[in-house]
């Protein structure tokens, strides 16, 4: 896949239809998120080498954790055509559960030149068995192996990377995170949520035939976590120079001759310099925009299966599990509501004179810090706007523009899980937004759109200001089926809202110098009917 | 103007000729109703030109729609405001005039020039030019060499606040009701008999839009309960004129933001030069938000299209007769004005854990004959707290930025810009760096086209009135770095943060002191410096807010200046010019 900065160079003409094609090109499955990894208690790991498919086309050299033979299981269990190669970036995400004793065996394949390597899991005890001395804890030099074992004492998010000269082999993608599931899961989450309406969510979920891909129905042993999706993104940036002097040193004859198989002596590892430190790959989950919003487990990418591609349902309680790795922080911006930040480095954080009630900020950009991990609960429900953002009509003949809404104790349609309106904002229903609108839709708001031929469309603009396919069939006619962008970025089955999620040093979402690229996703909110797909 | 400067014209002015400009510049408009669904003003009272008191919620109950739940009193008001999106130059601090890629202010002009907010009531964005505006108007300096009248000579006599470009509209002066004996009040403007329905003269928009850029953006601010239209209208870059850019407007940080009007061009639609495109929101939950454009980011953020706004709380219209306390359980009846920890997770501001603690409301009704906005809420909060503990006499948004001269260059070049290597070496609050950042009064810029245009508008000088509070609303939209900012003196009070009070979900305040903040670019927070301890804060000391980064004390090559200013304990402070005396 090739992005190119077309704007500088190219006349505007060829500009837009070479935009939208490769688009249409970059987008050719739907692909949704969830937090996949491999479940345990017992990992075999390896550490490995591998190249790195990045959107400016270029391919990076790079060191990785994956799996040393078939992993116990994947999970959730719903997404299918899983793997895990050898060698992958982020490595294996660890799904354990509280309680459990988790074992994580580590191979090193890494060239022998490369020296020893290590796994540090901060925020547990672990005990190392095997492998050699090291500085932070007993690594496994080149072709050997190192043991860690430790008790999964809470739940929560975490990161994992290499403790042996961090600066280089974190760099060069030795990291990945750990998942710990709450063993005990509180009632009012079993139940399903919402609360002012108990197991309603689920309802509509089977309802238009969507499976559940959670790992669990809450975060922590706590009620105030119960949530119905979750995604997990993994921060890091790669210094090409970096890589390509690593790549330059372990291939260098007279280094491969000093460091043979099971040698252990001192000097055995890369002398890459780390600084100046000028990045030009910005990535979540290993993978820069437009990748990251392609299939999990893609075969284009056989070393960076984990994807970014956030979907939700108006409503629904939306676990972010979010980790700094690389060495830089970068303020992740989440467009279209605020963050509750439940939990850092898997501490929940709960009021001072209240245990039952959370503390942690709301936050619209939350930074991420490396090695660092923090899980927040986002939704998005549209409460507030003064207009029904399912364009409802009461004089039109068309059914599904004369829903009704019937709020719940917050306000919220939530008694008709099987309507396309389900958790509309009651207080907005049938409030027109446009004073005099094109097609089937209320007339008497306050606004005048702009003239369609003095504006530009973007690629997920699903042509009308409304959320899902009925509203916007009739607000822009029968003949809709294709964007007005011609993109097929946000289909007509679906035309969600798109919000952009990415770094807010802007300047990260960009790769290698074009735009865009980078730490950039766009997060979609689906009108119910729409069935989202995280599967792969 | 330097001589590199000067070339670049010529090359341009040569590209427009060849090129023509479009022929669309009457897309133009702007939106501004005096009456809608949530604010009705059926007689045309001007009901909508004024805040009234905040008493109770205008929906209660589990409301079935908006006709049937709207049984309590009409709250807030309707505002309005027109930007430019465009292009501009502004003055660093070791006098280096730098391209941007800009907003300007196209309403408000006067009020923009004292440093106040662009937004406007209808009563006063809805107003005719009363003379032929002059491109760099309402700055001064080329009044002398301009001969064109009438002209206007200098901002002490330029007090217009109304919408560049309106003008009755001609085809409404053929609406029968405009013309019989007693015409609709619709239809009467002065002495015109013809509607304002947002009609412009887009020669007046182009010559007060252009080269008009400002930074940061022109302010806005609205109150809780507002409904706010902003229009933007894109007259081009006239440096650049091989990019046919759009710009949007982002409100960073609006809570359930839709994705039409969010700004993103990849989500929604984006308005094309010549033409407008009116933002349309329901004012969010009160606090301290910013604004961008969302095209190509990392590059239209570092040239400078960055700006302010922030949203005031209902708090501050409760009347004496009101404990905040009572205000906020009022809110509590209306589903949307709501915080209910049980059944929200992303609510904040729930009835505090201690209780009414007798704090009184001190809203006083404005006067609805006023021809501007005044500032009638004596009682200033910063979020509905109930106890009053964001309580502030003078508010000031301060907004951190970073420019790269190189990048700004390249920018006004027809040549590729690197993103990898971006360095900023003007460290900015509120457009400036230190001295200028404590330079009263607007800065200006000669640009391009030969005139004086005001650049910088707001400075960032910091007057407290002695045993009064300020409050900071600091926001930080820089695209490289993170950026810290430490007081020397006097504690930082951080009260809000993103945009929301600190306060747990069991109601206990999680309000903090410190002497420095960090921000990352897409960040915010709000500060209170609290001076009621006169024993310590007297009259006439100065403080200051700088960067312990210390390279970024420095103006590009000069090692001196950068992210600092000054702050002033004053006998008393104007509120509105926030003049120290």
């Amino acid at each position: 896949m090739r992005q190119v900065n077309l704007k500088n160079n190219i006349p505007m003409t060829w500009l837009l239809p070479v935009a939208m094609l490769a688009l249409v090109l970059l987008l050719p499955m739907r692909a949704h998120a969830a937090a996949p990894g491999i479940t345990g208690p017992t990992f075999n790991l390896t550490a490995q080498t591998a190249q790195l498919n990045e959107p400016d086309g270029s391919s990076v050299y790079a060191w990785g954790y994956g799996c040393n033979g078939a992993p116990s299981g994947y999970s959730p269990a719903a997404i299918t055509n899983t793997f895990c190669n050898s060698m992958q970036v982020p490595g294996p995400t660890l799904i354990v559960t509280e309680g459990q004793t988790v074992t994580v065996n580590l191979l090193n394949g890494l060239p022998t030149s490369a020296g020893n390597t290590s796994i540090l899991f901060p925020g547990f005890q672990v005990a190392a068995q095997g492998g050699v001395t090291g500085l932070l804890t007993q690594e496994a030099a080149p072709g050997g192996t190192v043991s860690y074992s430790f008790t999964a004492t809470s739940p929560g998010t975490r990161s994992y990377y290499s403790g042996t000269q961090g600066d280089l082999q974190v760099e060069m993608g030795l990291f990945g995170a750990i998942i710990v599931l709450p063993a005990n899961v509180p009632a009012a989450c079993s139940a399903g949520l919402p609360l002012a309406n108990p197991g309603a969510n689920k309802t509509a979920r089977s309802t238009w035939g969507e499976t559940d891909f959670r790992l669990s129905p809450s975060a922590y042993d706590h009620d105030k976590t119960c949530y119905d999706r979750e995604y997990l993104f993994q921060f890091s940036e790669m210094d090409a120079n970096i890589h390509n002097q690593a790549y330059a040193q372990v291939n260098d004859p007279a280094r491969i001759a000093a460091c043979q198989v099971g040698a252990t002596a001192p000097g055995c590892s890369l002398q890459v310099p780390t600084e100046p430190y000028h990045p030009s790959y910005f990535m979540i989950n290993g993978r820069s925009m437009p990748d990251d919003m392609d299939p999990n487990y893609g075969l284009e990418y056989p070393h960076q299966p984990y994807n970014g591609d956030p979907h939700m349902h108006p409503g629904e309680m939306v676990l972010l599990r979010v980790i700094g790795q690389g060495r830089w922080q970068h303020p992740f911006h989440e467009h279209a509501n605020h963050v509750r930040i439940l939990a850092r480095d898997g501490n929940l954080i709960l009021s001072q004179g209240d245990p039952e009630s959370l503390a942690g900020r709301l936050e619209f950009t939350t930074t991420t810090t490396p090695g660092q991990a923090f899980d927040g609960i986002f939704y998005f429900t549209g409460r507030g706007l003064n207009w029904d953002m399912y364009a409802h009509n009461p004089s039109s003949k068309d059914p599904n523009a004369v829903l009704s809404c019937t709020p719940d104790a917050n306000g919220y349609n939530t008694g008709a899980p099987a309507a396309i309106n389900y958790f509309e904002w009651c207080q907005d229903h049938n409030k027109p937004l446009q004073v005099a609108p094109f097609g089937d839709v209320a007339a008497g708001g306050p606004i005048t759109l702009p003239d369609p031929d003095i504006f530009t469309n973007g690629n997920w603009y699903s042509g009308s200001p409304y959320l899902g396919t009925d509203a916007t069939t009739r607000a822009t006619g029968p003949n809709s089926t294709f964007l007005p962008s011609n993109s097929q970025a946000n289909p007509g089955n679906e035309r969600g809202w798109a919000f952009m999620w990415h770094s807010h040093n802007e300047r990260e979402i960009t790769t290698n110098n074009l735009f865009p690229g980078g730490m950039f996703m766009m997060m979609l909110v689906d009108s119910r009917e729409f069935v989202i797909d995280e599967q792969n | 103007m330097s001589r590199r400067i000067a070339g670049t014209i010529l090359g341009l002015l040569a590209l427009i000729c060849v090129a023509g400009l479009p022929a669309t510049a009457q897309s133009f408009r702007v939106q501004c109703p005096t009456s809608t669904i949530t604010h009705p003003d059926p007689g045309n009272k001007g009901v909508n030109n004024l805040e009234p008191a905040y008493t109770g919620p205008t929906y209660t109950g589990q409301s079935t729609s908006y006709t049937t739940g709207n049984t309590g009193p009409v709250n807030g008001a309707i505002k309005c405001q027109q930007i430019s999106g465009g292009d501009g130059y502004s003055t660093m601090a070791d006098g280096t005039q730098t391209f941007m890629f800009s907003f300007g202010p196209l309403s408000g002009l006067a009020d923009m020039a004292a440093g106040l907010p662009g937004t406007q009531f209808p009563n006063v964005f809805n107003t005719v030019a009363p003379v032929t505006l002059q491109p760099g108007d309402p700055a001064t300096t080329d009044a002398p060499v301009n001969t064109v009248l009438p002209h206007v000579p200098n901002l002490g006599s330029f007090s217009w606040n109304g919408a560049v470009g309106l003008e009755p509209d001609p085809n409404l002066a053929d609406d029968p009701a405009c013309s019989s004996a007693t015409p609709p009040s619709y239809c009467t403007v002065g002495s015109a008999n013809y509607a304002l329905d947002g009609h412009v003269d887009p020669r007046q928009i182009m010559d007060i839009g252009v080269m008009n850029g400002n930074i940061p953006a022109p302010l806005m601010a609205i109150d809780e309960d507002d409904e706010y239209f902003l229009t933007l209208s894109n007259v081009g870059m006239i440096m650049r004129p091989d990019l046919f850019e759009q710009h949007t407007v982002h409100f960073h940080g609006y809570p359930n933001a839709s994705s039409f009007y969010d700004g993103v061009p990849d989500a929604s639609i984006a308005i094309n030069i010549g033409g407008s495109f009116t933002y349309y929101y329901l004012a969010p939950d009160a606090g301290t938000y910013f604004w961008h454009c969302h095209i190509t980011p990392p590059e239209h953020l570092q040239m400078g299209m960055v700006g302010q706004i922030y949203v005031r709380p209902r708090q501050n219209r409760i009347p004496s007769s009101l404990t905040l306390y009572q205000g906020l359980s009022a809110q509590q009846a209306d589903l949307r004005t709501a915080c209910k920890s049980a059944n929200d997770i992303l609510c904040s501001n729930p009835l505090p854990h201690g209780g009414d603690n007798g704090t009184a409301g001190g809203f006083v009704a404005s006067n609805a004959t006023a021809t501007t906005p005044t500032d009638p809420q004596t009682k200033k909060f910063a979020y509905n707290d109930g106890d009053g503990s964001t309580y502030y006499d003078v508010e000031y948004p301060l907004q951190i930025h970073g420019f790269d001269p190189n990048f700004h260059f390249v920018g006004m070049t027809f040549n590729p810009e690197a993103f990898v290597d971006m360095k900023d070496k003007y460290f900015l609050l509120n457009g400036r760096s230190y001295p200028d950042t404590v330079a009263t009064g607007p800065l200006n810029t000669e640009t391009a086209d030969g005139r004086t245009h005001f650049s910088q508008p707001l400075p960032a000088i910091i007057n407290i009135p002695a045993g009064g509070k300020a409050l900071l609303r600091i926001s930080d939209l820089d695209v490289t770095e993170y950026q810290t900012l430490a007081s020397l003196g006097i504690p930082m009070h951080v009260v809000g943060y993103n945009a929301k009070l600190l306060r747990d979900q069991a109601g206990y305040n999680t309000d903090y002191y410190t002497n420095s903040i960090t921000l990352a670019g897409g960040e915010s927070l709000d500060v209170i410096l609290d001076t009621s301890n006169t024993g310590i804060y007297q009259t006439g000391q100065v403080f200051y807010l700088y960067t312990p980064q210390l390279d970024h004390l420095s103006n590009d090559a000069e090692n001196f200046g950068g992210l600092m200013t000054e702050v002033h304990i004053c006998n008393s402070v104007d509120p509105k010019t926030k003049a120290c005396s």
